[in-house]
């Protein structure tokens, strides 16, 4: 069975259908990358498999049961986490103060030793008692890695995770996601750097207008012509 | 100077300070007169008001315009408990009226914590302005003609019942927002209410919470207010400016911190209470808390508690304003060639 099944899943705001009958499995331990023009739906998927937005249709099942439509709550308590493509950060705690917040309905007891692991592994031991609002744009990202990281979740949702940060920090959140992975983690990341998604995903979606337009592997999607005309915008001859 | 500050502010010398403030404010009345011991009791009384206040303002992030409702509605709660026919024991009026004060928040709360901003802030006002309303409308309350309370003439009754209402609002509040994970929820509900649910904060149940008990406070001091003055009426129970006192305090001390409140309220209360004696009126004091209101949101965002405390500066207040945030410094940590990696 599937970790997460999405099925026919769609959206409208307004007259326009941001998620246009979007379908996938994501397997277990399996790094699922997500890419496609800006506007072409991604986030709002996200926002779907959260709960943050209901879709209009569709269903997504968590290890067979059905979370489409509830709170987002709910939905992080049963396993989901995400990061967001504009950090959100709680802006007026420290550094610790997120960590902690990020586990206060989980393993709360451990939390101080946990949140000792999560700073030394991002390196932001450093900068630990700091308004989170005070990082730099790559330690905010980061920070929000960090945060899913406390709540040790099934299933992980990046959002360009690694837009903006240092290479060294990037390849800590890199290794981080391929130990999460061999603990048998599974992710969905939205990435536009092409590079990423090649060194990590072992499958490829591609949406445009709402819609998937193509899925395989790296290879297989690089050499599509519709995933070319959808990015570049114009057909390729 | 700095050393002596270091003393206080150390974990042992905040707990002696507190101890041996706790021990002046329990014998004052033995010492302090008839005058001064009414002047703390309204220090006191400001203080856990102001702090109700900070629980959904500051720590919750919701700018509350309506909290003089809940004053009202304990006043009203315990006048009608102890009229004749009725007649409770004053103490036992408290709790109901902390009860029904905090009801009154969960059944208004449901829908008007959905709103945001300046929204939410128009709907407590409404709230408040409903509420004089109706106690001025119907006639268990006395309508405008109000309602008398049993007499009780002794300062020190008053002055150690809102000591103990004061002492026990700031204890509970320290330990749920300071030291519990209520106040970890609470604290990223009003930073970003969106990532808090990302991380199973059921973000609701949450702000009714904080809601219900930033209401209870001001329901039982409404309470002992009463019984204190006597006599109520919307207008001295249900008045708009008493709201807008408990939000100019807390601002003044420091939002989002517990003992912002208390210092909030005892400068503005003595400032008050100084205009009072020396000019007979307090107009010329609404221009005073005007200014310091202006120059704390322009240098001292962090209130007057960040004075005497080491850390970070928040910018809750430029948050609660709606401003643009001005970006923070970055700290001595964040500098050049003090961390691992500079992203």
């Amino acid at each position: 069975m599937s970790v997460l099944e999405v099925r026919d899943l769609r959206r409208s705001f307004g007259g326009i259908e941001a998620v246009a009958g979007v379908s996938f499995a994501l397997e277990e331990a399996e790094i699922l990358g997500v890419i496609g023009p800006n506007g072409s739906g991604k986030s709002t998927v996200f926002n779907l498999l959260t709960g943050v937005v209901a879709p209009s249709s569709g269903d997504i099942r968590l290890r067979g049961k059905s979370i489409a439509g509830r709170k987002p709550y709910r939905i992080a308590r049963a396993g989901i986490g995400r990061t967001f493509q504009i950090p959100a950060l709680f802006t007026n705690m420290t550094v610790q103060g997120n960590l902690y917040a990020a586990i206060v309905e989980g393993d709360w007891k451990h939390a101080p030793e946990r949140a000792a692991q999560v700073l030394e592994l991002m390196n932001l031991t450093p900068v630990r008692d700091e308004l989170a609002s005070s990082l730099s744009g790559g330690q905010q990202r980061l920070l929000e890695f960090g945060r899913v990281l406390m709540r040790d979740p099934d299933v992980i949702l990046l959002d360009e995770v690694a837009a903006g940060v240092h290479p060294t920090l990037r390849a800590t959140i890199l290794g981080a996601v391929s130990e999460l992975q061999s603990q048998g983690k599974s992710f969905v990341v939205i990435e536009h750097d092409m590079e990423l998604v090649r060194a990590i995903c072992q499958r490829v979606l591609v949406m445009d207008a709402g819609q998937v337009v193509a899925e395989g592997s790296f290879e297989q999607i690089a050499s599509d012509k519709g995933v070319v005309e959808a990015y570049l915008g114009v057909p390729v001859e | 100077m700095s050393r002596a500050l270091a003393l206080v502010t150390s974990r042992g010398g905040r707990a002696a300070s507190l101890a041996l403030l706790l021990l002046v404010l329990v014998s004052f009345p033995g010492w302090g007169g008839d005058y001064w011991t009414r002047i703390l009791t309204g220090v006191t009384m400001w203080a856990a008001l102001a702090l109700s206040w900070n629980v959904i303002g500051g720590y919750g992030g919701y700018i509350s315009f309506g909290h003089v409702a809940f004053f009202g509605i304990g006043a009203y709660t315990t006048a009608l408990l102890m009229k004749p026919g009725t007649g409770w024991n004053f103490f036992a009026t408290l709790p109901v009226a902390g009860i029904v004060a905090a009801a009154v928040a969960v059944i208004v709360g449901w829908p008007v914590l959905k709103l945001r901003g300046a929204y939410f802030a128009i709907a407590t006002w409404a709230l408040a302005e409903a509420v004089a309303q109706i106690a001025n409308g119907v006639g268990f309350t006395g309508g405008s003609s109000g309602m008398s309370l049993p007499i009780n003439a002794s300062t020190s009754f008053f002055y150690y019942a809102m000591l103990v209402a004061c002492v026990l609002s700031f204890g509970v509040c320290y330990v749920l927002l300071e030291r519990s994970r209520f106040g970890y929820r609470l604290k990223a509900v009003r930073d970003h209410e969106v990532a808090a649910g990302s991380f199973g904060i059921n973000t609701t149940a949450v702000k009714l919470q904080a809601f219900a008990l930033s209401a209870v406070i001001p329901g039982v001091l409404g309470g002992i207010f009463a019984y204190w003055i006597t006599f109520i009426n919307p207008a001295s129970v249900l008045d708009g400016s008493l709201t807008d006192q408990m939000v100019v305090m807390a601002l003044v001390g420091g939002l989002g911190r517990i003992s912002g409140a208390a210092v909030g309220a005892a400068v503005l209360y003595l400032i008050n209470q100084q205009f009072l004696a020396s000019f007979g009126d307090t107009t010329s004091y609404i221009a005073v808390v005007g200014a310091l209101v202006a120059l704390i949101v322009l240098f001292r965002p962090d209130g007057l508690v960040s004075l005497f405390a080491r850390g970070n500066q928040t910018r809750l207040v430029w948050q609660l304003l709606g401003r643009a945030i001005p970006r923070a410094r970055p700290s001595a940590a964040q500098r050049p060639g003090k961390t691992k990696e500079h992203a």
